[in-house]
């Protein structure tokens, strides 16, 4: 390609500042921005959905057949119209123990699915305000930059340091190398600065807990 | 981003799972509850009664069947359509288009989204930070949107990986003379987690 994208010198920022000026964002788009930004954010429940209409379509399809075949006169796939009819309304008549517990299972799916219809269904990710873009970071990519400066400034390998972001929290665990003490005050100084600087929406505080035995070698 | 019609999965969801909370709770009260078991008892002979009493009375033409069964056919047919439309209908909302303008009376600029993807691919592509990233255009609200995905490598900030495509956003505004909304949304998949940081003893 002949054309490439250099930065414009009027719009040049230090990439490591954190902070960035809020406008810049194309006229109109505030309403488009919230709509994107609440969709990224939350599960469109799609996989959901679609299985139940694949076995929705399944059991329609079923159905459909069966009333041809009770129609025609030959003999049904596996239940006739008339039979599913008068076992449905001969219930209480089936063994109790089979009719309630199937009854239970099948309430309790129906439970599950109406619980996960009204949930938010938020997702693993937080919005990070630019003004320009709509970001949305992954909270497993603030966990892996919060675990880098967690080493760095507790002085552990970056393998001995586990982080696990979730909606409002960070936590931060490290395992020091045995024989050399972690100063706790000076990573939670060092991680809250970090994650004030991303300005994460909701908002995330840091908890640090350092491991009391050390690990040899690491 | 894509044009997948959320309200309508939820409210699939939320029926099918009212209907089968309905079902089994009725079973299961049906066989448990005296009192409802004695209440169904009482009006299984009625309603098989009403049931046949429909059936006969709804003669369909000359046959003798009723229309019934082909009429719930007809219905079954339709849900099943309705269904497939459904499925087909997730997901959509991608766009070629990323400016279409009227310059002039005689005739209309169309800037294709390839453009916009390609020139942002070229400046992101090659970031050391990224071991992946892709750019596409959807149509939100009729107004063409860019999404940038990118992946990172293990430890970069993300609000470094969001600078870097920032500007290269904000370049793209210059080379095109308008600013096209853009979502950035920054992962770190599996080969961010395997890909280990560089390290000098």
């Amino acid at each position: 390609m002949s054309t490439t994208l250099t930065t414009p010198v009027a719009d040049a920022h230090p990439a490591a500042s954190g902070v960035r000026e809020p406008a810049g964002a194309p006229d109109g788009a505030d309403g488009l921005y919230r709509r994107i930004a609440r969709r990224e954010t939350h599960s469109p429940r799609s996989l959901l959905a679609i299985v139940l209409a694949v076995l929705l379509i399944v059991t329609l399809a079923w159905l459909g057949t069966e009333i041809v075949l009770a129609l025609l006169g030959a003999p049904a796939l596996l239940v006739a119209p008339a039979d599913m009819f008068t076992s449905a309304v001969n219930l209480v008549d089936a063994p109790v123990g089979v009719v309630a517990a199937a009854g239970i299972v099948v309430a309790l799916i129906g439970l599950v699915l109406v619980i996960t219809a009204i949930a938010p269904g938020r997702r693993a990710r937080h919005l990070l305000p630019t003004g320009r873009t709509v970001v949305v970071v992954d909270n497993e990519v603030i966990a892996s930059a919060l675990a880098r400066h967690a080493s760095l400034a507790g002085n552990v390998d970056p393998d001995n340091a586990t982080v696990s972001v979730t909606h409002r929290r960070a936590d931060v665990h490290l395992t020091p190398t045995s024989g050399i003490p972690v100063d706790q005050a000076a990573v939670i100084d060092h991680v809250s600065r970090q994650l004030d600087s991303y300005r994460l929406t909701p908002a995330v505080t840091a908890r640090v807990r350092i491991a009391e035995n050390g690990r040899i070698g690491a | 981003m894509n044009s997948t019609n959320r309200a309508a999965n939820r409210l699939l969801i939320l029926i099918v799972g009212l209907l089968l909370l309905v079902v089994g709770a009725a079973a299961a009260a049906a066989v448990l509850l005296p009192t409802v078991r004695d209440g169904w008892e009482g009006a299984t002979g009625q309603v098989t009664d009403q049931v046949s009493a429909w059936l006969q009375q709804t003669p369909l033409g000359g046959t003798g069947a009723s229309w019934i069964m082909p009429a719930l056919l007809v219905l079954a047919v339709i849900g099943i359509i309705v269904l497939i439309v459904f499925i087909a209908r997730q997901g959509r909302g991608h766009t070629g288009v990323a400016v279409r303008e009227p310059t002039s009376e005689h005739g209309t600029t169309v800037v294709e989204s390839a453009v916009a993807e390609r020139a942002l691919q070229d400046a992101i592509g090659g970031r050391s930070e990224f071991v992946a990233s892709h750019v596409s255009t959807y149509r939100v609200k009729r107004t063409p949107v860019l999404k940038i995905s990118v992946t990172c490598r293990r430890g970069v900030s993300p609000a470094d990986a969001a600078a870097i495509v920032d500007d290269a956003v904000r370049a793209l505004d210059v080379l095109l003379g308008r600013p096209l909304p853009a979502l950035v949304q920054i992962s770190g998949g599996f080969r961010a987690r395997v890909t280990s940081t560089a390290r000098l003893q």
